[in-house]
């Protein structure tokens, strides 16, 4: 009995954990979706390219790792930058249906000048960590949860109170909130809109970048990272499209849910239901609760 | 860089279409005054919202142009300027239908108006203030989130939201829409408040004629995108054509557009 319910325990713990991963690409997701009302296509294709190049500054160029990083998040902001002016500005007034094709397009470009820069071989990213039990918390609490699973836990908690603050206390946090409500009224009383467009754009290229390492260093970085960013969609669908919190809620909510589900009731269906679990449960969510668990609900006084 | 004239805005015989062909604005030309309240009246479509638009450089954004024409603003001509940048030159616009920041508190929202501004969190406190003895109410509902206070107080939300640009010049584009009448006083009282004490020159959109001339210096009154008639406000609210068709006050019992038609066509007839 003690037993089933460590292995139970470890199952729910792993899933969590492996949740956070998720969060944290459906972070990159949430930050544009508050800017511009626009479900960002290119995402995964954020993610690829910036672990890619990340590699490829560190193996190509021998540099050392922190400064590959620093360099790897600068290239995002530039990337946000361009973004801004070739594909945001010139469609400023447009309808977020073009911006939607216009985020498809441009995740085709960034898979194509990451493959073209770096090369199309799968590398493996050493972070140090690795993706194994840790000794201490099996050998104390008999629960077999990998190191890997744990960093990501920490970096999406210090990420979501980095972004936390940023939005609430910080001036372009106020404007970019004052955007995500109305964007007319929001320039009308001189809050520029590119520079918020800048900011997410940024923002989300360097949460990219941190998501891009974990899954990199776990499945290796490899062109597949770029299919991975729809697992976020479940996770947004659960969570709310516009909420921080529900990113991560919904992460750990689909991480925790797939593998439960798929040790406990896997077998049934002669396993693999890993896969598309996390799809029904978002279909649940979007029959029952559209806006998902925190997002906004359109406010209506009556 | 600013002149020496009495106007603060002059608009010149402007043209507008949205989408390059949907003729908005035939003829208008107006100006305001520095330091003056001019109102610009009209019924649902006349060009008011799109005049202020034009001025307010907030047409590109809905696919309109001017065409002809030009609008010069504290001696500059407007013509490719942004809105934010209209902002840093000190106009500010108040758009229609309020347009608050729904889930930020009121006091967020107002801060917010700062947003062109380099302050230090002090100076936002203290301007912050000042703005409160215009608006007391707004003050006691500073934490609130916006979406959930009255459409007056939204209005006042609004309009204490451009205060903190710290403008030479607000467009206020119908601000008692929807209001209950001591509503629209209590808004104007404090419109013609900002006008008198912190000089803010306003040029005000409205559909409500009387209240907007007896609160206004001077009055313009356009119909189909043009000027139609214009004057001191105290003349137009002495105007028998005004009386008849905006202020419904007529001794031949004649209350609207319709009935003039109908009795000019009848006229016809009979002759």
């Amino acid at each position: 009995m003690v037993d089933e319910l460590l292995f139970f325990m470890e199952v729910l713990v792993g899933g969590l954990l492996a949740g956070t991963m998720y969060s944290l690409v459906a972070l990159g997701f949430v930050l544009i979706f508050k800017a511009s009302a626009t479900f960002n296509f290119s995402q995964g294709a954020m993610v690829f390219f910036s672990v890619l190049a990340f590699c490829g500054f560190m193996q190509d160029f021998n540099i050392p790792f922190v400064l590959a990083f620093i360099l790897a998040a600068f290239l995002m902001v530039v990337v946000g930058l361009c973004t801004e002016r070739f594909v945001l500005r010139p469609l400023m007034n447009a309808s977020e249906d073009t911006v939607l094709m216009a985020t498809i397009g441009l995740g085709y470009v960034l898979e194509g000048l990451a493959q073209a820069a770096w090369g199309v071989e799968v590398r493996r990213l050493d972070l140090g960590i690795g993706d194994f039990p840790v000794p201490w918390i099996a050998d104390n609490l008999k629960l077999f949860i990998s190191a890997l699973d744990i960093t990501a836990g920490f970096v999406a908690a210090i990420m979501i109170i980095g972004l936390f603050l940023l939005f609430k206390y910080t001036k372009i946090g106020l404007g970019l909130r004052a955007v995500a409500d109305d964007a007319g009224a929001a320039s009308s009383i001189g809050i520029p809109l590119k520079h918020i467009m800048l900011l997410v754009w940024s923002a989300a290229g360097v949460v990219a970048l941190v998501a891009g390492c974990m899954w990199g260093a776990r499945a290796g970085v490899q062109f597949a990272l770029v299919d991975l960013a729809l697992k976020a969609l479940p996770v947004l669908i659960i969570g709310g499209f516009s909420s921080i919190p529900g990113a991560i809620i919904g992460g750990l909510i689909i991480g925790a849910v797939e593998k439960v589900l798929e040790v406990y009731i896997g077998p049934f269906f002669g396993g693999a239901i890993e896969g598309w679990a996390p799809y029904v449960l978002a279909i649940f969510f979007l029959l029952y609760r559209p806006e998902g668990l925190f997002g906004e609900k359109i406010i209506r006084r009556v | 860089m600013s002149n020496n004239s009495a106007n603060i805005l002059d608009i010149k015989n402007i043209e507008v279409r949205y989408d390059n062909v949907i003729l908005a604005l035939h003829d208008v030309s107006l100006q305001v005054p520095k330091g003056k309240v001019v109102a610009l009246l009209g019924a649902n479509g006349a060009g008011k919202s799109t005049t202020l638009k034009a001025v307010s450089t907030m047409l590109a954004s809905e696919r309109g142009k001017v065409t002809n024409g030009s609008i010069e603003y504290d001696g500059n001509a407007i013509e490719k300027q942004t809105p934010s940048q209209m902002v840093g030159l000190g106009m500010v616009q108040v758009l229609e239908g309020r347009r608050c920041f729904g889930h930020l508190t009121v006091e967020e929202n107002i801060i917010s108006g700062a947003y062109s501004r380099k302050l230090s969190k002090g100076d936002i406190n203290q301007e912050l203030e000042k703005i409160y003895t215009y608006f007391i109410r707004l003050k006691e509902r500073r934490k609130s989130q916006a979406a959930f206070t009255s459409g007056g107080e939204q209005q006042m939300i609004a309009v204490a939201r451009a205060m903190m640009a710290k403008p030479k010049m607000l467009l206020l584009d119908e601000p008692t829409m929807g209001l209950a009448p001591q509503l629209v006083a209590e808004i104007f009282n404090i419109v013609k408040e900002l006008n008198t004490k912190e000089g803010v020159s306003i040029l005000l959109a409205e559909q409500n004629t009387n209240v907007a001339l007896k609160n206004s210096d001077y009055g313009y009154i356009i119909e189909t995108g043009r000027v139609m008639l214009d004057g001191t406000a105290e003349s137009l609210l002495n105007d028998d054509k005004v009386k008849e068709l905006y202020l419904g006050i007529s001794k031949k019992g004649r209350k609207n557009f319709r009935d003039v038609l109908k009795e000019e066509s009848l006229k016809k007839r009979s002759n």
